[in-house]
């Protein structure tokens, strides 16, 4: 989200083009920057609405959610989030979330980023394009016969399960993004550790790893994300005890009446977990770190 | 999501499935079924309504009486249905009860060979007595008939009105649907932003809502043999009149509104009239939902001109799966839960408005049940058992049949427009055939 809002918008390319360096006059000088910042505006307003709207929403009663005239204008309440956490007792989907989601990225990574490694170097011809595949088959055509499979071995309804069905997803997407990611990274690196007694194993975990980091990064991110917002594979492969946060969701909407508020609440304590491990992990990156390692 | 189920479909993907694997996994799964064994556990799926929020403290009641435990799985009323369509296709016996909606998964369910056929049990015991079920209730969960379980909730048309604006404006409550037009004429002041009537206008979701205005004027979606028939001079009227109601004195953006648009317009104060299901009465009696906690009340849905005929349906049924290994212990808590005790315990503690006629005679029963409500229920006099069109495909002809209103609505040609809804929905009826 935040790429495509630092990304400048067409207008904004403009507006670069027509004020020069170094103009004479004040007023061009300010004119290319104040476009940009108003484009900037415009672009995070349409990002941030939808989700001020929901914050918002989650501090509303019903009614108030849906008169117009008290968009602005309300007593803030706290019932929704005592809805949550009180009659729907959302605390276990939120371990269970939790718990699905860790492992499912963990062990992408552990199984993804070796296979991706040696993807890359030993180039095993299209074999990214084979896994990406797993991508590109519907979801919803699997649910049949995994559901058949994990009913015969009495999964249905365990971690396992879902673990297992996410990682059909996760793993995919960390080899697809690692193996590209090692491919750009320079080989004399590697050469160069085992030219001073390293093994291949421990050029890889020493030399290789460490500079890959904002890769793993961006993987683990976009699969932790996934996992959370997978609704399709726990909808059927989940039990009441087991149940993950998207289809405990559908908690608030009943036979002939929504609870909007409460809906907005848990959808609040659903977005904040994905923004604060984006938010950190975004830290790790940084593009460019390899820039220069074999210079000179 | 959408999964067809079909048995040659379920066939293409098991057959396969089971050869190949069938070595592997069947020796994994260890031991088969051992229906003698005695039952300590069972589990019911179920979308979630005001039944379902009953069951939860009756369903402990049933395991502290028996012994038997049984698991409540809830869901959303969508996802219901693909989970279970999912997990029927495969066979699933991880669950023995299932809840539903008739009229929408009945035919698809029973050809499927997913549903159990409950005939016997439901005429096992007259204690437990089938007849106290309303005959419509009864004949909603029979097709062919085989009885495929057992109604938990029932459903009515009625005409919510703000009581402290006819008072004010000397208007008569209406029990004509002209006298309906005429009062929402005189209400309708859309320059302040209020309007004399609020309805469904989005074209699936208004169907079932144009149902009684249909029979009320005398004609059906289909005809005693079932072909289509909306094409009728009745059905034309009433699309007519239908689409007149939301045009001249509804809300803008009419024909975007399902329930929980039309039914906000009407919970803010902004509209005189909500035609729509009694179950959302309680919206509109709770404050933080509703600005007309004591200006809304009920009447029962206006006479046209071949009287009034609102639907009278079962919004939610309860069944067995043909899979499960545990149908006796199933039917058991089934009958349990459904026994006329436990029927007028859910009324009144949870408002479920019964299938049963001797929970509404009992005045502690229905205490806790808006006052004018009761009367509606109790005089069910010329209630039609369905409200939308009897076939499996019901969701394309929904698309089908509530074309001609959005015509109506928008002013268009709404004869030719009944004559091409008629003409292809009598075509997917044929497709069924």
């Amino acid at each position: 989200m935040t790429a495509t809002a630092q990304r400048p918008t067409r207008s904004e390319a403009a507006a670069a083009r027509v004020s020069p360096p170094a103009p004479r006059r004040r007023k061009k000088r300010l004119l290319g920057p104040t476009l940009r910042t108003i484009a900037i505006m415009v672009v995070v307003l349409l990002f941030v609405l939808p989700l001020g709207w929901m914050l918002m929403a989650a501090f509303k009663t019903n009614l108030d959610i849906v008169t117009p005239s008290r968009t602005f204008d309300f007593t803030p309440t706290l019932d929704n989030f005592g809805t949550v956490f009180g009659a729907q007792n959302f605390a276990p989907f939120i371990v269970n979330s939790v718990v699905v989601g860790v492992g499912a990225t963990i062990v992408a990574l552990v199984l993804g980023v070796p296979a991706a490694y040696g993807i890359a170097r030993f180039r095993i011809r299209n074999a990214t394009a084979f896994v990406l595949l797993a991508r590109v088959i519907p979801g919803v055509s699997l649910l049949i016969p995994w559901y058949f499979l994990f009913s015969q071995v009495q999964l249905v309804g365990t971690y396992t399960a879902l673990i297992l069905t996410h990682i059909f997803v996760t793993m995919p997407l960390v080899v697809a993004i690692m193996a590209g990611f090692f491919e750009g990274l320079p080989e004399e690196l590697e050469e160069a550790a085992q030219i001073d007694g390293s093994s291949r194993v421990g050029a890889f975990v020493r030399v290789v790893l460490p500079l890959a980091l904002p890769g793993v990064a961006t993987s683990a991110i976009l699969a932790f994300i996934f996992s959370w917002n997978n609704f399709l594979f726990a909808l059927v492969l989940s039990n009441q005890e087991t149940r993950t946060l998207p289809v405990a969701i559908s908690n608030f909407t009943s036979y002939a009446s929504v609870d909007w508020g409460g809906l907005m609440a848990a959808s609040v304590i659903i977005t904040v977990p994905v923004m604060l491990v984006a938010l950190f992990a975004q830290r790790y990156v940084v593009a460019g770190l390899t820039a220069g390692a074999t210079k000179g | 999501m959408i999964i067809r189920s079909r048995r040659n479909r379920r066939a293409a993907l098991a057959a396969p499935l089971a050869l190949a694997l069938a070595a592997g996994l069947m020796a994994c799964a260890g031991g088969g079924s051992s229906s003698s064994e005695k039952v300590t556990d069972l589990t019911l799926i179920a979308a979630n309504s005001p039944w379902t929020e009953g069951l939860k403290t009756l369903a402990t009641k049933y395991e502290d009486e028996t012994g038997v435990k049984v698991n409540l799985e809830f869901y959303g009323n969508e996802q219901l249905n693909d989970t279970l369509k999912v997990k029927l296709n495969a066979q699933s016996s991880d669950f023995d009860i299932y809840g539903y909606q008739v009229q929408d998964v009945m035919r698809e369910f029973s050809r499927n060979g997913w549903l159990a056929d409950m005939t016997d049990y439901v005429k096992s015991d007259a204690d437990w007595n089938w007849d106290d079920f309303q005959q419509s209730s009864r004949d909603a969960v029979t097709l062919d008939g085989v009885v495929y379980g057992v109604p938990v909730m029932t459903e009515r048309h009625i005409m919510y009105y703000r009581s402290d604006l006819l008072e004010a404006a000397g208007i008569p409550v209406p029990t004509t649907l002209d006298e309906l037009d005429a009062a929402a004429a005189k209400l309708n002041d859309p320059a302040k932003g209020f309007y004399g009537i609020a309805m469904r206008g989005s074209k699936v979701p208004l169907v079932t809502q144009f149902s009684s205005f249909l029979y009320s004027y005398g004609g059906d979606f289909q005809d005693k043999d079932g072909n289509a028939s909306v094409d009728t001079p009745e059905a034309k009227d009433a699309y007519a009149f239908y689409g007149k109601l939301l045009k001249d004195y509804g809300p803008p953006g009419a024909t975007n509104m399902g329930w929980p648009e039309a039914s906000a317009i009407f919970a803010q104060g902004n509209a005189a009239f909500y035609l729509d299901a009694d179950s959302q009465a309680y919206t509109f009696l709770d404050p933080a939902s509703s600005a007309v906690v004591d200006t809304v009340a009920y009447g029962a849905f206006p006479a046209g001109p071949a009287g009034s005929h609102p639907y009278s349906i079962v919004p939610q049924t309860v069944g067995i799966n043909e899979y499960s290994k545990k149908k006796d212990a199933a039917w058991e808590f089934i009958k349990w839960v459904t026994n006329e005790e436990n029927s007028k315990t859910l009324l009144a503690d949870d408002t479920v408005p019964s299938a049963r006629d001797s929970s509404w005679a009992d005045d502690a029963a229905t205490a806790s049940f808006p006052a004018g409500l009761v009367e509606i229920v109790r005089n069910s006099e010329g209630t039609v058992g369905h409200d939308r069109p009897q076939l499996e495909k019901v969701a394309q002809a929904r698309e089908i049949v509530g074309a001609p209103a959005i015509s109506a609505i928008e002013g268009g040609d709404v004869d030719s427009a009944a004559d091409k809804a008629n003409t292809d929905f009598q075509d997917l009826l044929d497709g069924e055939k």
